[in-house]
């Protein structure tokens, strides 16, 4: 029997809502690789329009930022999301990527652009290393212990004469005339933000991934089913901490110093939190979507309000207000109620 | 006239199915019920439901012309209704004296829960034995008795007993089962829940078959076991594991 | 010999001081299963209620917990009972709490800094820049010992108020409920306790203590609206020391830790301090992830 949508035939023009209320909507589903092949490629083409851009530089440095984020959260999603272990000192994986790239920039004259995989590495390491602590324990005790692995290095990085202590260390500007300074970076994160991206939908979609989902599930169902926990719940720490570890490597770089309040607080940390659980957590768009959308907040914010501590104050109230109202986040909502677009649909 | 009436109740957990479709039962003063029945037959979720721990979704539990339907569990216990959970739901790190009290939780008169620990202890003096050590240092079966000990310390008019032999060996069980006698000689109207099918039948003047949330069948306790229909249905291998008990 | 055992009854008073704040976090996760990442920001906020009645009105930081803990008691069963009865019973409480916690804790900062800026306060009664001279005794020749005034009377203010909630919840009959619905929520359901009225009681004595470290940390620490994090993070760490829950073990684990920040201050230097308490966590989740006093790993 020939099922109804091949039957049907491709439509690759025909969006209509019905056609997505499907159970899990196969959908129009070439139409749906064209837009996401659309937006990349806008999103590559973004830096050739310069003189369309009035501000330019400003354009791509917010660009740079929210693709920066759509990596950090994306990669968080990993194990806050599919585990469901969140992980509330993340950005120590950050800072471990900008210090790398940072001291071998500093000391050896290295671009980070060449380093910003070993920051990548490095940051894997500390998350095998921290995991195989913190993951002894679940729940409450272990997000206590990833705020203190964050604290630990703040502390640490404060009072490191090596790596310039409070103050940081000076990163040289990269070479290159004011006007195309932000082009490279803007171009290193986007590749981060597909390579997040990427990560995270191979890891949703293999057997790795549907063990997570089991764990976040119920951890000792998942074990009994033949889950390997421990070590599932380890590697999910250390990947999810690669493309941040990277990230923080070209942030460093493209602010020229990297210093221990840019990367060791809390603050960074609850933003990939809440742009995660904003969009979606446990889906592969969620983070992307809450990234962007958060991001927007904060500007908008930013521009009409000017002070930053109303700013917190907006993402402490959407976070609850999320939380109790919509705990799926947009997607997860989206999804339960049938009406996720198929091009946000990556599950 | 029945003190207890259970009309057409459905109910379930969190927005799952229905565990109890329509149930009814009714249950009269000061006589012993034994409720039997497969696994997920719906049992303890009926206890549940009469103890005020889980809210039905449809229909009503009348208790002596209240509504309990829609109560918290302290107000259906201050009405004299007590349940008597599988796994006891002890205070592990409180002693047995200090469990039993909490047993009269609700009892403002201090000489009357005075007086109730005295009587709870003269039934049991294991527990007067035990009375200064944590509830969790105790053994099954004096887990059991604590836990009914601390059920008579409200001084229920109904008592329910889900599964009070459930893991213990035969004699310690024996003991719960006389024990369960007494009370039913005290007046109290006991239901109990039992696997031992067999034994829980003989205890009680009035046997209740459940299955797939309803009651499939009830009558005198002695005349269940004789029915060849119910034996096959639901007893085969309950009466089995009874026997070898 | 002298300097160990100024440095020792430095941390004691230190550890008492910790002992109070960590109390109420781990009341509230004992009775309720509520990580509460905002107790410190309940701190905090309540370190301003003191400071400003200190700066405006003259009152006390110590004399102001008999209005600042009621305050702060009225604003945890309130916070209860608008977030936390909504989501009981929800899959995964547990890390609900913490998501939740962590965005009130968020927006407490941020109402801070709208309302009073980011720079340092302190209160300044007369006593917080005094000591106590103790020599003689059993004091080598020529040596004292230094007790300052300001922490000596917090330690004491703790201690009464410690004392005061164990007798609290070994007494009395809702201490009983308390307790009951610590070791065993749907045990304590069956016997007649209203769990929920207990819990929003237990949130709200939670929030109380953190009102009367509030009024402490006014006058002892120099606080702003961010430095919450920092405090929770160590408080965190204390209670997970301690075992989640325990009572006992936040009390032993504030002191312990307390007395050996304090060598690590002397030895090394003050910016180490916080260390000992990080590095006592991830040890102890090496070696016993339950904590000192804990049963069973915290899920």
């Amino acid at each position: 029997m020939i099922e109804d949508r091949a039957a049907v035939g491709p439509e690759p023009s025909d969006p209509e809502p019905e056609q997505q209320e499907a159970q899990r909507p196969p959908g129009p589903a070439r139409y749906r690789w064209y837009v996401l092949a659309a937006v990349v490629v806008a999103l590559f083409a973004l830096p050739l329009f310069r003189p369309m851009i009035s501000s330019y530089n400003y354009v791509l440095t917010l660009g740079a930022l929210i693709l920066m984020w759509v990596a950090m959260s994306s990669s968080w999603n990993i194990l806050g999301g599919f585990a469901g272990y969140i992980s509330l000192g993340h950005s120590v994986f950050m800072g471990v990527g900008g210090y790398v790239a940072g001291v071998l920039l500093y000391y050896h004259g290295i671009s980070p652009f060449l380093t910003a995989p070993l920051g990548g590495l490095a940051a894997v390491a500390l998350g095998f290393l921290a995991g195989f602590i913190t993951l002894r324990t679940r729940g409450p005790a272990f997000i206590i212990s990833t705020i203190a692995l964050l604290f630990m290095f703040l502390l640490m990085t404060d009072n490191f004469e090596y790596l310039g202590g409070a103050a940081g260390l000076p990163l040289p500007a990269l070479p290159l005339s004011q006007e195309w300074l932000r082009v490279p970076f803007y171009y290193a994160m986007l590749l981060i933000a597909l390579g997040a991206i990427w990560t995270a939908y191979r890891v949703a979609h293999s057997k790795f991934g549907m063990g997570l989902r089991a764990i976040a599930e119920d951890e000792v169902k998942a074990e009994v089913a033949g889950v390997p926990t421990r070590l599932y719940k380890i590697s999910a720490f250390a990947i999810s901490a690669f493309w941040v570890g990277v990230a923080g490597a070209i942030y460093g770089y493209s602010i020229a110093f990297v210093r221990p309040t840019v990367f060791f607080t809390i603050a960074i940390s609850a933003q990939m939190v809440l742009m995660a659980i904003i969009g979606g957590k446990g889906t592969v768009a969620g983070p992307v979507v809450g990234a962007v959308l958060i991001y927007a907040i904060n500007e908008l914010s930013l521009v009409a309000f000017g002070a930053t501590e109303f700013n917190i104050v907006i993402q402490g109230t959407m976070l609850v207000a999320v939380l109790l109202f919509f705990p799926l986040g947009i997607v997860g909502t989206l999804r339960k109620m049938n009406r996720l677009p198929a091009f946000l649909n990556w599950d | 006239m029945p003190i207890l009436e259970i009309t057409d109740v459905s109910a379930g957990y969190g927005s799952g199915p229905d565990i109890l479709r329509g149930l009814s039962l009714e249950v009269e003063e000061a006589k012993s019920y034994c409720i039997i029945g497969p696994n997920g037959a719906g049992k303890s979720t009926l206890f549940k439901v009469i103890a005020g721990l889980l809210h039905p979704r449809t229909g009503n539990v009348v208790f002596r012309g209240e509504s309990l339907a829609r109560r918290r569990p302290d107000q259906v216990l201050a009405t004299g209704v007590c349940f008597v959970p599988q796994d006891q739901a002890l205070f592990p790190e409180m002693s047995v004296r200090e469990n039993l009290i909490m047993g009269a939780y609700l009892v403002k008169d201090r000489s009357l829960v005075k007086e109730r620990l005295a009587r709870v202890y003269e039934m049991f003096p294991i527990l007067s034995e035990r009375a200064g050590q944590d509830a969790g240092k105790l053994s099954g079966g004096q887990q059991q008795m604590l836990a009914m000990g601390r059920a008579l310390m409200i001084d229920p008019i109904l008592l329910m007993l889900d599964e009070p032999t459930l893991g213990l060996a035969p004699q310690i069980a024996q003991q719960i089962f006389s024990q369960v006698e007494q009370l039913k000689s005290m007046g109290l109207t006991v239901v109990i829940i039992e696997q031992n099918a067999q034994r829980g039948l003989e205890l009680a003047d009035w046997g209740v078959v459940l299955d797939l949330g309803i009651v499939r069948f009830e009558g005198p306790s002695e005349g269940i076991l004789e029915d060849p229909r119910i034996r096959e249905l639901y007893l085969g291998k309950a009466a089995s594991t009874g026997e070898t008990r | 010999m002298t300097n160990v055992i100024q440095v020792a009854i430095l941390g004691l008073l230190l550890g008492g001081v910790y002992a109070l704040m960590a109390a109420g976090l781990t009341l509230a996760f004992g009775v309720m299963r509520i990580v509460n990442l905002a107790h410190a920001a309940f701190i905090i906020a309540s370190a301003y209620i003191s400071f400003f009645a200190f700066e405006k009105l003259g009152i006390d930081p110590l004399l102001s917990v008999v209005f600042v803990m009621p305050i702060m008691f009225l604003f945890g069963v309130a916070v209860y009972q608008v977030l936390f009865r909504r989501i009981e019973g929800s899959k995964r409480f547990g890390e609900m709490t913490v998501l939740l916690t962590f965005g009130i804790a968020i927006m407490v900062e941020g109402l801070l800094g709208f309302a009073f800026t980011g720079i340092y306060r302190k209160a300044a009664p007369g006593y917080a820049n005094e000591s106590f001279i103790v020599d003689g005794l059993f004091l080598p020749q020529g040596d004292i010992l230094f007790i300052p005034k300001g922490q000596f009377y917090a330690s004491l203010l703790s201690i009464v108020l410690l004392v005061a909630l164990w007798a609290f919840l070994r007494y009395s009959q809702t201490g009983y409920a308390i307790r009951a619905t610590t070791q065993n929520r749907a045990a304590a359901e069956i016997v007649g306790v209203n769990v929920r009225r207990v819990s929003a009681i237990s949130f709200g004595l939670s929030t109380a203590l953190a009102g009367a470290s509030g009024a402490l940390m006014s006058y002892l620490f120099p606080f702003f609206p961010f430095r919450h994090w920092q405090w929770v993070a160590v408080l965190l760490a204390l209670v997970v020391l301690g075992g989640m829950g325990s009572m006992k073990g936040a009390v032993i684990g504030a002191l312990v830790l307390g007395v050996a920040s304090s060598f690590v201050v002397d030895q090394i230097g003050p910016t180490w301090g916080p260390m000992t308490f990080y590095l006592a966590l991830f040890l102890i989740l090496l070696i016993r992830p339950q904590g000192l006093f804990g049963k069973e790993a915290p899920a």
